[in-house]
């Protein structure tokens, strides 16, 4: 009983450390690219305030100071709930469906979250508490098809979840496709940004939500990681080995629809992130998911902000849709990752 | 083989000739179909034939234009967003600007196709014109541009001493609401085409123009672009003193309300924030005027007392 009682103390501290360093790394993020936007702000009056976490000016003008703490530090908050989000949902989906290509994106759950909200900006265009509830359900029943549809008589072979993937995704965008021919033309164009994924219509009221279901989602998969390695090997495997197979699919299902959902109706979809991000933490810290699920989420925080700082200051005073810097970033990264496997 | 080619080119010749010929005079259409040749704003040179009586329209500022020089009767088909004047409605639908349904065009057999701004449809346009379909593209980017499209669809339609008194009237009206503010100091205004995301008017919008001549300085006036996303920091940065908002027309109650960045900007703090008919500030016709009107009133009314 000793032996795997210091691997798992082992394993503790190699998460405590890679998510203390990478926590750090992230709060350096949230910092810097706070000094950056269109309009160019004091430096050292910026680190002030922010060091007071807004209770002093620190000599900033009010327009300077309403710049730094109502646009744009929300808007560097909620790229790192969705950025989080969308890193933890990929890994738990990858995990669950024992394919590394499983990713919201790819998969057309995030196509399944944009329907959910536009049913709910259709219908309850002011209420937005709505938008995120409905986001929720699309992103579930768009997982529930590829599930369905992937598991053949065979079991889901990594072949053909993409392939219900492409289904799902494709039919869905085509219900996008006619939901917007029936908009008028002044929204088809910030409906064509907002799907491409924009945060710069962060909304103060939403940005909590966001954040507490990015940190209670993470989490949650975080604290059932040991059932999720042990699902990798194969749900017949894991259920001898004692893991609720039942138990923990549904709560994957749930929670990787929940972030997904919640970052969808956010910020639309943004891609690649739940792909590269836990690529990458499993590259660096190996495939244990109680490291390279925490590792994941901070590091898909990190990697939304830069690429939304890049967004909203590469053209500056017009800005990009961050989904477009992410997959930007993300294919070729992917790609590259693909040929050094 | 060369004598081939050479004949070719002979005949291209010959007709360049007759192409040249046919511009400057109108030859009696006894003889033939004759056409005339008209440059658009693309750039193009587009061989019309000399009596057009079926145009389609393919968006609601050039309808507009097509019922304000009299041409109404010769126009068989328009966008679902044409719909003004009022008799724009009984005309045949030919689906939204950005996705014509290419078989009711051809179907409706128009001489001309109308079309607004050049990024319209590479293909579609060769489509129509191995029909022998004219596509006359036009693309203003200020109220200049504006008078020229009412000229060109009047020359285009026969029209011309019609279109030629209707720019007149516009021009005399124009100068009106810029004598009357050329004393006045000009106000910084932001021009919100939408709030979330947030887009406003660029370099080349001609409502950027309108709001010069309604006594405005537009503070995104240099942004590249004609309708360029804006960062909300450099909105708040920017401190307008008012904010035009086009709303109430197509657009219903959307964008009836100041983006977030702007609550506190001296505009809404002023209670300078001012709603136009949207119709009025995005379709570059005859009632681009009425937009300049009601800008010029909104921002300057000590000035139309």
């Amino acid at each position: 009983m000793s032996a795997p009682a210091r691997q798992n103390r082992v394993t503790l501290r190699k998460t405590v450390i890679s998510c203390v360093l990478l926590a750090a790394t992230l709060l350096l993020a949230v910092v810097l690219m706070s000094l950056v936007g269109s309009e160019p702000l004091p430096v050292r009056a910026s680190l002030c305030a922010l060091a007071s976490f807004g209770s002093t000016t620190c000599g900033l003008t009010p327009d300077q100071f309403d710049i730094l703490f109502q646009i744009r530090l929300p808007r560097i908050l909620l790229a790192a709930a969705v950025g989080g989000s969308l890193a933890t949902a990929g890994a738990g989906y990858q995990a669950l469906l024992r394919n590394p290509l499983a990713e919201p994106y790819l998969l057309g759950i995030s196509n399944g979250a944009a329907v959910g909200t536009m049913i709910a900006l259709v219908f309850f265009g002011a209420n937005e508490w709505t938008r995120p509830l409905f986001a929720f359900t699309g992103a579930l029943l768009a997982t529930l098809a590829v599930y369905r549809l992937a598991r053949g008589r065979a079991g889901a072979t990594p072949e053909r979840l993409i392939l219900a993937g492409v289904i799902v995704t494709t039919f869905l965008s085509s219900v996008i496709v006619f939901v917007t021919t029936l908009m008028d033309a002044t929204r088809i164009r910030s409906f064509t940004f907002w799907l491409l994924g924009d945060l710069s219509g962060t909304s103060k009221t939403m940005l909590p939500v966001s954040i507490t279901i990015a940190i209670a989602g993470a989490l949650t998969l975080t604290l059932n990681a040991r059932s999720l390695n042990l699902l990798m090997l194969g749900e017949r495997d894991a259920f001898d080995l004692g893991v609720e197979v039942g138990r923990v699919r549904i709560l994957v299902f749930l929670v990787a629809s929940l972030l997904v959902g919640s970052s969808v109706a956010a910020s639309g979809s943004v891609g690649y992130v739940g792909l590269v991000v836990p690529h990458l933490a499993r590259l660096s810290l190996g495939s244990d998911n109680r490291i390279s699920i925490p590792a994941a989420a901070l590091g898909g925080a990190v990697f939304v902000i830069v690429a939304d700082t890049l967004a909203r200051t590469v053209i500056a005073p017009r800005e990009l849709p961050v989904g477009a810097i992410t997959a930007l970033i993300g294919a070729p990264l992917f790609i590259y990752l693909l040929k050094r496997a | 083989m060369l004598s081939r080619t050479s004949l070719k080119l002979l005949f291209a010749f010959a007709f360049l000739l007759t192409v040249t010929a046919c511009r400057s005079v109108p030859k009696s259409t006894l003889d033939g179909p004759v056409t005339r040749n008209l440059t658009d704003d693309a750039g193009r040179r587009v061989s019309l034939p000399f009596k057009v009586d079926r145009v389609i329209s393919l968006a609601p500022n050039l309808t507009e234009i097509v019922f304000a020089v009299g041409g109404g009767a010769q126009l068989v088909g328009r966008t679902s967003y044409c719909d003004f004047p009022p008799e724009a409605k009984s005309v045949a639908e030919v689906s939204d600007t950005l996705h014509p349904s290419l078989e009711r065009v051809i179907a409706l057999k128009p001489q001309v196709v109308l079309i607004s701004t050049a990024s319209q449809l590479e293909v579609f346009t060769q489509q129509l014109q191995n029909q022998n379909i004219a596509v006359f593209v036009t693309d203003p980017h200020d109220l200049n541009g504006v008078f020229r499209s009412i000229e060109q669809v009047g020359e285009i339609l026969g029209k011309k001493e019609q279109a030629a008194i209707l720019v007149q009237t516009l021009r005399q009206r124009a100068n009106a609401v810029e004598q009357a503010v050329k004393q006045e100091q000009p106000v910084r205004v932001f021009y919100q085409l939408s709030a979330e995301p947030l887009y406003t008017a660029g370099r080349g919008s001609f409502v950027t123009d309108l709001m010069r001549r309604a006594g405005a300085i537009s503070v995104t006036a240099d942004l590249p672009g004609d309708w360029p996303k804006y960062s909300s920091e450099s909105a708040l940065a920017a401190r307008p003193d008012a904010i035009i908002l086009p709303t109430g027309g197509s657009m219903g109650s959307g964008n009836s309300s100041v983006t977030e960045a702007l609550r506190q900007s001296p505009a809404v703090l002023q209670g300078r924030v001012y709603k136009i008919n949207d119709d009025h500030l995005v379709r570059p016709g005859p009632r681009a005027i009425d937009g300049l009107e009601e800008m010029a009133r909104a921002l300057h009314p000590d000035a139309f007392k």
